[in-house]
């Protein structure tokens, strides 16, 4: 048997675009169950912190107590902490009930309306007991809108109060996954796509005069190709607008000139998208998944029993088959 | 009502083992592996790994139920290798591949920061 034997791939990476919370990258030579996976784990695996547990103390607002904690689960949190903190469910110093730094932080919030005017409750008057775990919109992060007075930062709106109306609560934020509730996912949207390969046939395209290639161009619903206004030639300006549509290769066949174009997807390349909602980094996002995908292939290797239990059973077996 | 509760789709529950194994009994080098509350994720991507493997004759992953939280992956091999065998290896490759991953990831983030910075 050849111990030495891998198929392991060697795949590397290209950041195009990076923000907070955003981020575009080229992922090669890898597979697409290695990207499905990767994408699948930053929607419902990758974990963050979410309000999940609330005591209404006080609610004489319009909406009922259980459809506040709802919104108030939706809420996103800085959630930069939650790789290092433990799930409740796994949580030896406590009951799970709160107050315990290793698997949740507190929040109060305590609002009442004095005047004619409507008063917004928003994620701004949440008080956390740790600093470093606050709703996202209160840091100010959004940079792009900064100095645009009618811009300012005002929350997420809980509810509205009138007059003499309050509410008054306790919640408790947990570490969570997706996959157990989708206000755990730190994920605002994440794809990926092929990376297509288009080939120009050159000497196909010179025998169309300038206003055939104009109308080949414009057969195409996103703008992949362009006429070069010196060379009146037809060059692709965007591969990655192609939405595999095929209406270029039907344009070409129907004007008679099949193979005009070839259009390839690479199958061990992908273009990435990650948006987040702001609960941690897209960047964060990324390299936690990978680590969960490790930690996730790890947790399915064979016990040392089961392996050994298989090979007395092959013994077994021979000696059956010998003895006959 | 009668729903599960929400955390048995990734808690394995006491008592139960997070992987089993079962020989074929009619095809040499062919068996069953079992994995308990795992799905798509972690099925494919040990599925693809092991049609890379040049010993291995069939791989395929089933999640036999939405609501039966575990992954069937069903490996036949040549007398090479064996499912065990071609299993371990896959999980050591995919490992390896996402080491490098996370490394040339790391080593783009940083290289990123030094262009705004
Ligand atoms: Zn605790």
């Amino acid at each position: 048997m050849d111990m030495s034997s891998s198929y392991q791939r060697v795949p590397s990476v290209r950041i195009r675009e990076m923000k907070d919370d955003f981020l575009k990258f080229e992922l090669r030579d890898t597979d697409a169950s290695i990207a499905n996976a990767l994408r699948r784990i930053m929607i419902a695996e990758v974990p963050t912190l979410a309000i999940d547990l609330v005591e209404i103390e006080a609610n004489s607002s319009v909406l009922n107590d259980e459809f506040i904690a709802h919104r108030l689960g939706l809420i996103p949190l800085k959630s930069e902490k939650a790789v290092n903190m433990l799930l409740s469910r796994d949580c030896n110093a406590c009951d799970g009930d709160g107050r315990c730094d290793f698997c949740s932080v507190e929040f109060t919030l305590d609002v009442k309306c004095t005047t004619d005017q409507t008063l917004d409750v928003t994620s701004q008057d949440l008080r956390s007991s740790d600093l470093s775990v606050v709703p996202v919109d209160s840091l100010g992060q959004n940079t792009g809108s900064m100095g645009d007075a009618a811009l300012e930062q005002r929350g997420i709106l809980i509810v509205k109060l009138r007059r003499g109306q309050e509410l008054k609560l306790r919640a408790i934020a947990r570490k969570g996954i997706g996959k157990d509730h989708a206000k755990w996912s730190p994920a605002a949207t994440v794809t990926f796509q092929y990376e297509p390969e288009i080939h120009l046939n050159e000497t196909l395209l010179e025998t169309l005069t300038l206003d055939q290639k104009r109308e080949w161009v414009e057969s195409s619903p996103t703008k992949v190709f362009d006429i070069d206004q010196v060379t009146q030639q037809v060059v692709v300006v965007d591969p990655e607008a192609y939405a595999y549509d095929e209406e270029v290769i039907k344009k070409a066949d129907a004007m008679g000139k099949p193979g005009l174009v070839e259009i390839i997807s690479r199958e061990d390349s992908f273009i990435f998208t990650v948006e987040s909602t702001g609960a941690i980094k897209a960047a964060d996002m990324f390299l936690n998944a990978i680590n969960i995908l490790r930690q996730k292939l790890d947790g399915v290797r064979l016990s040392f029993d089961t392996q050994e239990a298989d090979d007395q059973f092959g013994e077994l077996g021979a000696h059956m088959r010998g003895g006959l | 009502m009668n729903a599960p509760d929400r955390y048995e789709r990734f808690v394995v529950p006491e008592g139960m083992k997070k992987v089993t194994y079962e020989r074929d009994m009619k095809i040499m080098n062919a068996g069953t592996f079992t994995a308990q509350r795992e799905d798509h994720t972690v099925g494919n991507v040990i599925r693809m790994q092991l049609h890379r493997d040049r010993s291995v004759l069939f791989a395929g992953y089933k999640l036999p139920h939405p609501l039966e939280y575990k992954i069937i992956v069903k490996i036949q091999t040549t007398s090479q290798s064996s499912p065990m065998q071609a299993y371990n290896l896959a999980l050591n490759d995919l490992d390896k591949e996402l080491e490098h991953l996370k490394r040339a990831f790391e080593a783009e983030i940083s290289h990123k920061q030094n262009e705004y910075y």
